[in-house]
């Protein structure tokens, strides 16, 4: 009984997933969204959407965060609350703040409608909170999700 | 991810089956480009085992629209999950698109 009073009372649980600035990992993010999911026991839309979200953020620092040809680490932690998770991305890349980016009209027609533009779009309407911050030569992103 | 694409009756039906990310979505565009090639006649997306769609591969639907508004075709997508409908609807691409399911 002492022993599972503990394990309830523990620091929150992280995650951790370091990828390299190249798209074709962006399918671990499922695994990692899946073992956030396994734990915290959201449910499928929501586990969903986070992929979605994180995805996007991600692509954005792969695609843009290093100079082309040059290999750069995309760092992601998921940080496990009572009622939330906190996702951090950080990257050593040209300093960026996607949190600037545009908001994208989505009541354009389709022969309006922007081809890009839809990723941070995405990032804003699924996280509850994204902010940005740029410190000692990082990009940080922090993008909260509500669960309960 | 997997694609097909059957031609039957002047309508170019494309099966999407797996998970649309941006990792496979250039391959997935080369796949699609039929469509975007046959743009002046029905196109329908059949999306009943697409799993999940990032904005990658909204991307490419909205190609494929833009083709069939300029050429006159017409875009029918079927049978999105919840899931995916919750995307289609964040995006705005509920309005753009004829989205139908194939039950009815």
């Amino acid at each position: 009984m002492a022993e599972e009073m503990k394990c309830l009372t523990q620091e929150p649980s992280e995650h951790m997933l370091v990828m390299d600035n190249d798209i074709s990992q962006i399918p671990l993010l499922a695994g990692f969204v899946d073992r956030i999911a396994d734990q915290t026991g959201i449910d499928m839309a929501t586990a969903m959407g986070i992929n979605l979200a994180l995805e996007e953020a991600v692509t954005n620092v792969m695609l843009y965060a290093y100079p082309k040809d040059q290999k750069g680490a995309v760092h992601l932690k998921a940080i496990l609350k009572p009622d939330s998770i906190e996702f951090v991305l950080w990257d050593a890349g040209v300093p960026f703040d996607p949190t600037k980016a545009p908001k994208a009209d989505i009541t354009l027609s389709v022969e309006e409608r922007a081809i890009g533009g839809l990723g941070i779009h995405l990032v804003r309407n699924i996280m509850d909170d994204v902010s940005y911050k740029h410190e000692d030569g990082m990009n940080i992103l922090t993008m909260i999700k509500n669960i309960k | 991810m997997e694609v097909k694409i059957i031609e039957k009756d002047q309508v170019l039906v494309a099966e999407l089956a797996g998970r649309l990310d941006t990792a496979v979505s250039q391959e997935v565009s080369l796949q699609l480009q039929p469509l975007v090639d046959n743009a002046d006649k029905t196109l329908v997306l059949d999306c009943k085992k697409l799993e999940y769609i990032s904005s990658s591969g909204l991307r490419i639907f909205l190609t494929i629209r833009k083709a069939a508004a300029a050429k006159g075709g017409k875009v029918i997508v079927q049978d999105i999950s919840s899931e995916i409908r919750q995307v289609f609807m964040m995006t705005g691409f509920l309005n753009l698109f004829e989205v139908t399911s194939s039950d009815k």
